[in-house]
Formats: C-alpha cells, sequence, structure tokens
C-alpha cells in the first residue's frame, strides 16, 4: 500500500510540475484518485492559457505538414482573432499573443485593433473625473475607460489569464479578477497575483475624445 | 459532418464541397485556446495538453469543410479531441482516467465558453475534513512539494503522501456527489 501511494504521489509530483507523468503498475486501480488529481490541476496557472510558444510553433508545424509553407500574417492573426467570436476569449489570448510579438523594447503593454470596428461612444469625458475609472459594456466589449492625469485610455475588461471579467474597484483604485484574485492598476499593469506565473498585463483599447465623449473603437 | 477527405493537390487542404479554400490559420486561431484548456482539464499537465492538442488540429484540419459554420467545426474538433484522449490513456495507462463527455461533445456546436474549473474545486475542497482540504490547498494551490507540505502540516512526508491519498479518494467521492 505504500508502495502504491508512494507512486501515486510521484504521478502527482508529474503533474504539478506540468510534466507528462510516469506510468506506473497498478494505477488501473487508482483512476478515481487520478482522476481528482487532474480536476485539482484545474486551478493550475497553466490550465488558462497556451503557451505563445507552442501556439505559433503548432501554427508553424501545421503550415508545414499540411500547407508547404508558413504563411507570414502576424497582423492578419490578431485580427482573426478579434474578428471571431468569444470576446473574452480572444481578448485575453490576444493580450499573451500579441504581446509576444509585437511589444519591442519599450512597448509594454499592446493595443487591440479591432479589423471592420467602429468608434463608439461609452462614457462622456465628464463622467472619468482625473484619477477615476469608468466600466462600458458596448455589448460586443467590455472594458474600462481610465483617467490618469488627465490622460484617458481605455483597457480591456478581460483578465489576461482565464478571460474573467474584472470589477472596478474604485475605492482602491484598481480592477479585481474575482477568479484568482488577481489585481491590475489603472495603468493595466499588474498589481498582484494569487499565482506563480506571469501575468500580462491589460492591453489598451484604441481610444479618442470627440466632442466631449470618449470612443473606442470596437466591433 | 462529412468528415472524409479526398485526394487534392500535395500540401493543399482537401475541401470537400467547392472551391473556396479553408483559412485553417482563422480555425487554428479560433480554436486553439478552447481545445487545449479542454485537454489540460483532462490530462492535467502542459506537456500531454500541448501534444494532445497539436494531435487534435494536425488530424483535424485536412478533413474539415471550408463551409462548416463556426459550431460545426468546434464541434469537430471536440470529437477529435475524445478520441485523440482515449488513446492517449489506452496507451499510457490501459485504462481510461479521464473522458470527453458525449454531451458536451454535442454542447459544443453552441461554442459556449468553457466553465470556470474553480468555483467546483473550491466547493469540493470545503466540504473535506479540514487535514484533508489542508494537505490539497498545499499541494494543488499553493504548489509545494511533500516536504514543504509535511513541514507545514508538522507531519511526516510519508505521512503527508498518505494523507493526500486520503484526501484525493475522498474529493473523488464528493466529485460524484456533486456532479458537474
Amino acid at each position: 500500500m505504500n508502495r502504491r501511494i508512494r507512486r501515486v504521489s510521484r504521478w502527482i509530483d508529474d503533474l504539478l510540475h506540468d510534466r507528462s507523468p510516469r506510468c506506473f503498475r497498478g494505477a488501473e486501480d487508482d483512476t478515481d484518485v487520478l482522476a481528482a488529481a487532474i480536476e485539482l490541476q484545474g486551478a493550475s496557472p497553466s490550465a488558462g492559457l497556451p503557451d505563445p510558444q507552442f501556439v505559433e510553433s503548432l501554427r508553424q508545424r501545421i503550415a508545414r505538414e499540411t500547407q508547404g509553407e508558413v504563411p507570414r500574417a502576424p497582423r492578419v492573426s490578431r485580427r482573426t482573432l478579434l474578428a471571431s467570436g468569444g470576446f473574452a476569449a480572444a481578448t485575453a489570448a490576444a493580450g499573451i499573443i500579441v504581446g509576444e510579438r509585437f511589444s519591442g523594447p519599450s512597448t509594454r503593454q499592446n493595443e487591440l485593433q479591432p479589423v471592420g470596428a467602429t468608434w463608439t461612444a461609452v462614457a462622456l469625458v465628464s463622467e472619468v473625473p482625473e484619477g477615476m475609472a469608468r466600466t462600458f459594456d458596448t455589448g460586443s466589449v467590455r472594458g474600462f475607460v481610465v483617467n490618469r492625469g488627465g490622460a484617458i485610455t481605455a483597457l480591456s475588461g478581460v483578465c489576461t489569464h482565464l478571460g474573467c471579467l474584472l470589477q472596478l474597484n474604485a475605492a482602491a483604485r484598481r480592477l479585481d479578477c474575482p477568479c484568482h484574485s488577481a489585481a491590475f492598476g489603472f495603468d493595466g499593469s499588474v498589481l498582484f497575483k494569487h499565482m506563480p506565473d506571469s501575468l500580462p498585463p491589460l492591453p489598451l483599447m484604441e481610444s479618442r475624445i470627440r466632442d466631449g465623449n470618449i470612443e473606442v473603437l470596437t466591433v | 459532418m462529412d468528415n472524409r477527405s479526398q485526394p487534392g493537390e500535395a500540401g493543399v487542404f482537401h475541401v470537400i464541397d467547392g472551391d473556396r479554400p479553408l483559412d485553417w490559420e482563422r480555425v487554428y486561431r479560433e480554436h486553439v485556446t478552447s481545445i487545449y484548456r479542454l485537454l489540460y482539464h483532462k490530462v492535467g499537465n502542459q506537456h500531454d495538453a500541448e501534444d494532445l492538442t497539436s494531435q487534435v488540429f494536425l488530424e483535424a484540419l485536412p478533413r474539415l469543410r471550408a463551409s462548416a459554420s463556426g459550431g460545426e467545426i468546434h464541434m469537430y474538433l471536440v470529437t477529435t479531441a475524445r478520441t485523440v484522449l482515449a488513446g492517449h490513456w489506452r496507451q499510457r495507462l490501459g485504462v481510461q482516467v479521464t473522458e470527453i463527455d458525449e454531451n458536451l461533445v454535442m454542447a459544443a456546436e453552441s461554442q459556449s465558453p468553457p466553465a470556470d474549473p474553480l468555483p467546483r474545486i473550491r466547493r469540493i475542497l470545503a466540504m473535506l475534513p479540514a487535514n484533508y482540504r489542508r494537505v490539497l490547498e498545499l499541494r494543488f494551490l499553493e504548489r509545494c512539494s511533500v516536504g514543504e507540505t509535511a513541514t507545514r502540516m508538522g507531519i511526516s512526508a510519508g505521512n503527508a503522501r498518505v494523507v493526500q491519498y486520503r484526501a484525493l479518494q475522498r474529493a473523488a467521492e464528493l466529485g460524484q456527489e456533486v456532479g458537474a
């Protein structure tokens, strides 16, 4: 019995290190225990979004094995992501993928630019005083407009971890993720997170001011 | 869905109806995250989740019709994932530890986002006796080693492994009671 318990524990060690677990004899008697461990791994940071490097290398492999060439179209990738359904997933994924491929040394944060998009008024400038933020929801896009020192910007309202919708915590001047107790600042940076892996900053959305309105480019 | 592929030019996706080529890159970008997540929750580690995700796309993409709807494509990918996962367990342990529910395959057509697994995990943990809950929290949420877990619980490493094993057995039972 002790040996069996040790083997299961080693198997779990592999899971926790995101390695492929080693097979062991007698595992068939412990499938319920193994399945429970797998379910608990749903709380793992890597259960959320695939590694951008993996996504890109598989894309190249598919191109190589099925089409004979690697299509070169990073912009198209970003656009198709945004044009696709499920904005939460798209934004979350874009936050990472775009971050990996577009951010130069000086750009910490990425900007979402949906294709075929229109400018939508989401708030009055007067409604967002300095140091404050306001939630907006256009039906297809949810985010925040923030006023930092008189400069107004728009941020995605979707956590870059698992795509949970962020909540405005006006008192603490931050955007809270209810899923894993993470929080972002009004500049999109990560304030804190309860997960060991890195959490990308919130992507900026393209915004402008017209006739006293804050407008955001949305699909 | 008609999954047959037809012979075509080398290196070009087989398009079953019409001449319109499949925008495989769009399909891939739209679905890679959800298929990866689905598989991660069935194998519990990044290595296998990536391996199986690769298998799903490499097998399914050449068979997709260009005219298929987003829902149909998703359903076909989930169906392929179900088969790939079954093969994975058959090869690894000879027994299917987890499976993709047939109902999920049917529901895949609606393309609803996957449910957040954490509320269910929290519910199961909350129902466990304190020492069982503690060992699983330390291991799976705080990601402590057996040694660290033992130290923080004030027990031996061997004992921590036993408590972990019993806790998982109980968690599995509770998982059945709690339902999906």
